[in-house]
């Protein structure tokens, strides 16, 4: 009799509001914008759409569940992206050829992220003040280099824009970042360090390492996206990934990765996430609303998702 | 039962934690003028019952009255307010502040004056708190940080005593106190009882509760097993009230031999660090050398620069081959464990699974490739924790729903399944009830029969005699007496050269 009731109790436990969250959030998302669309929202230029922003969310997201596992913050992706597009940009239209842009974007974001990780492990400086320095930084780089105006890419450039890259990228990362998250040291010691980094020091276990190859990661990651941005759109502005920082944020938190890191975090959180988030992006487009008030809706759902999943129990003060 | 001289009644207290069942249907009175001991293992319900009563917690159900009225404070703050105050086991200070800043947090009112704070005002009131419990050497305009731990605790009290309380609550504050520390607590709980306010005392230290207590309620599981009082104190039969069953009286080695191997498998040369000065020593293969001394003696630092954790600021730390030990990766490699006196914050992540914490140091060894799988873990942990037999219902469970006997259990199995040749440990019975202790010694036996060695940092004297082959007694971070394990060991004699 107690045993069957502390059974239930432990299941009742187990599907706790945490683990609902996410898959509620994108079913109520996925619902609301089909009945406001009338249905559009499953059409197949709706969900191009969908695949076309997804991309740059959900390789985001996954880069950052790392970093969140760990109890720390990337805000400068975006502007990585945009330097890293600008610089694939300038390496394109030079001798060397578009197919050099590919190692150029991935390359400039690569050495974003070492940095980033320097900083943030050896200065001990908080990762959030450390990378919205880089991110000032970066804004004011991708002016210097575009010299305050656009650079277009040779158009032979849009032609490497297919689905099969897309496709290919999705299935890359979603695999691989499931792999290394889940069923690698690299994605068990993560979690540690979110969960207690003095313990995983006196572990004997070197953090400082893990964080710089998880920053690495991010700006390997932003700069594939300031190549695949520069192959859609044929150029480089100021404002390219401008969107990118505050999008993946949501897309992590409305996929239920905690802020605070540690045993939590789960990999499919960022899957999830990504697909609340692009749904919820291209149908405010379908109902032509504009990007400002869309700007406005997904800071209200932003904090919303903040006070509703946020995990007090584990957090006496907040800094 | 007459309502005249009870200051407070707890009726049919319930609480749970989850499906722990922390408290059920217990009922306590504690009399004006009063020395009431809680006793009893851990898990057992005497820290929950009495953080119910200063409101730290909210009890499920069950009645409270102070002074006759009904009772039900919905914060430490009302609590307080009605006179009823804890000391916490674990420190609730804050480092950056001043001592005064410290004593009278949330009080900064009283020295409010013209909306600027009155700083000196403050500073002469802090002294004057601080000499009423017979703390005269603390200085009140100094940071905390400065102090060491056992006067930190101090001003903790004095905090407490300066709101004056009815009843003080003093939850293991004892384990962090010298002698000299302790002696002004007990004094403070003896001017109260003479003030006919009353103290609730939990502590682990059995002979401590039966020197200081009026009266001894003992509770196991959550159950309210009996109340006793001093006349009929008798330690064999409250232990056995404790565990439920029959006790060893003494539950450290039984032999008297002390290491006979020579083969140095560490070495400390001249270390300078912090309070530490010039400490040499060698550890043996097969051997536990304790080290005992004051609270702030310098021996806790010492188990960190063995382990690599802390520079020295002069000196080396080698392993027997000879080869420097600079970080704790590096003590890894030769098979050098460490646990802190700090077990949830440094050695454990309370936030994960058993599973979690005992594999994090041998990912290595449970990869294959770069590959982790569960069942693989899983192996891991049949391997190496049922010897250790954790009371736990999965090793999917939380590290922070266990006990602390069985969080130390997790601490060594982490340590054991990596193979550790070499174990520091900080204060391994800290806080951890007599049932687990005798576990935990029982494997030190075990550990040194198999040839390992063991570096033992205790506070506890008893202990470090019951278990050590050899002792170093370290007083102001020097070493001021070395002992060979023999018969005629006494705590009085180590104490001569601990103060």
């Amino acid at each position: 009799m107690s045993d069957t009731k502390a059974v239930i109790i432990k299941t009742v436990k187990k599907i706790n509001f945490q683990t609902i969250f996410p898959f509620l959030g994108l079913i109520i998302i996925v619902a609301l914008f089909t009945i406001l669309t009338k249905g559009k929202l499953f059409s197949n230029n709706s969900l191009r759409v969908v695949m076309n922003d997804g991309i740059y969310i959900l390789l985001g997201t996954i880069g950052f569940t790392f970093l969140f596992a760990m109890g720390m913050m990337d805000f400068s992706i975006g502007y990585n992206m945009g330097v890293s597009c600008a610089v694939a940009c300038i390496v394109a239209n030079s001798s060397a050829g578009i197919y050099a842009a590919i190692p150029a974007a991935i390359l400039t974001g690569t050495i974003i992220g070492v940095v980033n990780g320097v900083i943030v492990t050896k200065t001990k400086i908080m990762s959030m003040i450390a990378t919205m320095g880089m991110m000032f930084i970066l804004q004011g780089g991708v002016l210097v280099i575009l010299n305050g105006s656009v650079l277009q890419a040779p158009l032979a450039l849009m032609d490497l824009y297919t689905n099969s890259l897309k496709i290919g990228f999705i299935l890359l990362f979603v695999i691989g970042g499931y792999i290394l998250f889940e069923l690698t040291i690299f994605g068990r010691v993560a979690k540690a360090i979110g969960a207690s980094p003095e313990a995983v020091r006196q572990t004997g276990i070197n953090a400082d390492k893990y964080k710089i190859i998880a920053y690495t990661l991010m700006g390997a990651i932003a700069g594939i996206l300031g190549f695949v941005s520069l192959a859609r759109t044929g150029s480089a502005t100021n404002t390219t990934g401008s969107t990118l920082m505050f999008n993946v944020m949501n897309a992590a938190l409305l996929g239920g990765v905690p802020m605070t890191g540690g045993p939590t975090t789960k990999f499919r959180g960022a899957v999830l996430g990504t697909l609340t988030v692009s749904f919820m992006v291209t149908g405010m487009t379908l109902l032509r609303i504009s990007a400002q008030n869309q700007q406005l809706i997904k800071g209200i759902i932003f904090l919303t998702a903040i006070g509703i999943c946020f995990d007090r129990k584990n957090m006496k003060v907040i800094k | 039962m007459s309502q005249g001289d009870s200051l407070l009644i707890i009726e049919h207290m319930y609480k749970s934690f989850g499906i722990t069942k922390a408290l059920q249907d217990v009922s306590l009175e504690l009399r004006r003028g009063q020395i009431l001991g809680l006793i009893g293992e851990n898990g057992s319900g005497k820290s929950t019952i009495s953080s119910i009563a200063a409101a730290l917690q909210l009890a499920d159900s069950g009645e409270m009255y102070l002074e006759g009225q009904p009772y039900h404070p919905k914060s430490s703050v009302e609590a307080l307010a009605r006179g009823v105050c804890m000391i916490l086991q674990e420190k609730g200070t804050f480092d950056l502040l001043t001592v005064a800043k410290n004593i009278f947090v949330g009080k900064e009112e009283l020295f409010v004056k013209h909306g600027f704070l009155n700083n000196k005002a403050m500073i002469q009131e802090a002294r004057r708190a601080l000499d009423a419990i017979h703390a005269t050497h603390i200085q009140a305009n100094l940071p905390l940080s400065s102090l060491n731990f056992e006067d930190r605790k101090l001003v903790e009290v004095a905090r407490a005593m300066y709101s004056n309380p009815k009843i003080l609550v003093v939850d293991e504050t004892t384990t962090a106190l010298s002698r000299g520390g302790r002696d002004i607590l007990y004094k403070i709980m003896q001017d109260m009882k003479a003030e006919g306010k009353s103290v609730i005392f939990i502590s682990h230290d059995l002979a401590e509760i039966m020197e200081v207590c009026d009266t001894v309620t003992i509770l196991r599981d959550g159950i309210y097993i009996d109340t006793i009082e001093k006349e009929h104190f008798h330690a064999p039969t409250l232990r056995r009230m404790m565990v439920g069953r029959e006790v060893a009286e003494n539950y450290y080695r039984t032999d008297m031999e002390s290491c006979k191997k020579s083969e140095v498998v560490l070495k400390m040369e001249q270390i300078c660090c912090r309070d530490v000065k010039d400490v040499s020593f060698e550890l043996h293969k097969g051997e536990i050398l304790g080290f005992g001394g004051l609270g702030d003696c310098g021996m806790h630092i010492l188990g960190n620069v063995a382990f690599g954790l802390t520079g020295p600021d002069l000196g080396t730390v080698k392993a027997g081959d000879g080869t420097l030990i600079k970080n704790p990766n590096m003590a890894m490699k030769k098979k050098i464990a460490y646990i802190s006196k700090n077990r949830d914050q440094e050695t454990l992540m309370v936030s994960c699974s058993i599973k979690d914490n005992v594999c994090l140091a041998s990912y290595n060894k449970i990869s294959k490739g770069p590959f982790i799988f569960k069942k693989d873990e899983q192996k891991f942990i049949q391997e190496h924790a049922k010897d250790l037999d954790i009371k736990m219902q999965n090793i999917d469970q939380y590290v922070m729903e266990l006990s602390g006997g069985n969080k130390q259990k997790v601490a060594l199995a982490k340590w054991l399944g990596f193979g550790a040749d070499i174990f520091i440990m900080d204060c391994p019975t800290r806080g951890i009830d007599i049932g687990v202790k005798s576990n935990i010694y029982q494997l030190m036996t075990e550990l040194r029969d198999q040839g390992k060695s063991i570096i033992m940092i205790s506070e506890e004297l008893s202990e470090i005699i019951g278990m050590s082959d050899r002792i170093i007694i370290l007083k102001e971070g020097q070493i001021s007496g070395e002992f060979k394990r023999e018969e005629k060991m006494t705590e009085h004699l180590l104490i001569d050269y601990m103060v």
